[in-house]
């Protein structure tokens, strides 16, 4: 049999880790991930005690957290369970609903400020066109940045995740790192 | 351009596709009479104003939800944006 080595979405093996003056840009390879849409005329689930939050918002809860995605659609995800059947266990917490396996079709890239929200809100600025002001914690978005289409979510004021195809990991990588690095410069 | 999205509030008009004429929604019956001739009219024929126009925008980089946006064609403003469901849902009723 073949020895097979996991790797992650970068190509290493390890998660990847960047910082540029006060910003820093983490790969999080761990997170199990899976959309759940209704069908027409269901009651809306609370999968792991979530409520399923309003157009463009997030919840985070104590073993999993949702965004929305569209009407009646959410992704849920789940920290630390990127190797577990993710999808299987929203199935469990939404019975009826259609869960779809996202896991291995998303990058998860952390980016972290430690210099509170404004070194955040720059890089922003710079490369989505969604405000930043209005943008705050609890705000989830779906958006263009170079061309590639991504999940925005504000967790905290200096804390922004972005989730992207994962076959486009390294541009957005090279989007993300050459920007804050020019604003660190 | 900023695009007044019925859920999300105003965003970049780049986000957006655009389909058309918003009377595509409204498909024949394929099995009424004259059929034929109300799909050649549905396929082919669309107004062309100068003015107000109602016509539909996928969300494409963005939620993926058609919108119906009301646009003048002589300004370019827009005047509008509602969910097409809920235009399609609304004539139902």
């Amino acid at each position: 049999m073949t020895d097979l080595t996991p790797v992650t979405a970068l190509g290493a093996s390890t998660a990847r880790r960047e910082s540029f003056g006060p910003l820093t840009i983490t790969e999080v390879p761990d997170v199990g991930l899976a959309s759940l849409a209704l069908r027409q005329g269901q009651a809306v689930p609370t999968p792991f005690g979530l409520t399923l939050p309003a157009p463009g918002r997030a919840v985070t809860g104590k073993t999993a957290s949702a965004f929305w995605t569209g009407p009646d659609q959410w992704m849920i995800e789940g920290p630390g369970q990127g190797e577990a059947d993710f999808a299987a266990r929203v199935r469990d917490e939404a019975p009826g609903c259609i869960v779809t396996e996202q896991t291995d079709g998303f990058v998860v890239v952390e980016i972290t400020s430690d210099a509170g929200a404004a070194p955040l809100e720059a890089l922003m600025e710079m490369l989505v066109n969604v405000d930043p002001g209005t943008f705050g914690p609890g705000q989830a978005t779906r958006t263009a940045m170079h061309h590639l289409t991504v999940f925005l979510l504000r967790r905290a004021e200096d804390r922004l995740s972005v989730l992207v195809m994962r076959s486009f990991a390294r541009a957005a990588w090279h989007a993300l790192a050459e920007t804050a690095g020019r604003q660190a410069r | 351009m900023l695009i007044p999205h019925p859920l999300l509030g105003a965003r970049d008009a780049q986000e957006f596709t655009y389909l058309g004429d918003a009377s595509l929604m409204d498909r024949p019956d394929p099995n009424g009479p004259e059929a034929e001739a109300a799909f050649c009219d549905y396929v082919f024929l669309r107004d062309n104003p100068a003015g107000v126009h109602r016509e539909l925008w996928f969300h494409e980089q963005g939620d993926r939800s058609w919108l119906v946006v009301t646009r003048d064609t002589v300004t370019h403003e827009i005047l509008g944006a509602e969910l097409a469901r809920d235009v399609k849902r609304g004539a139902q009723t």
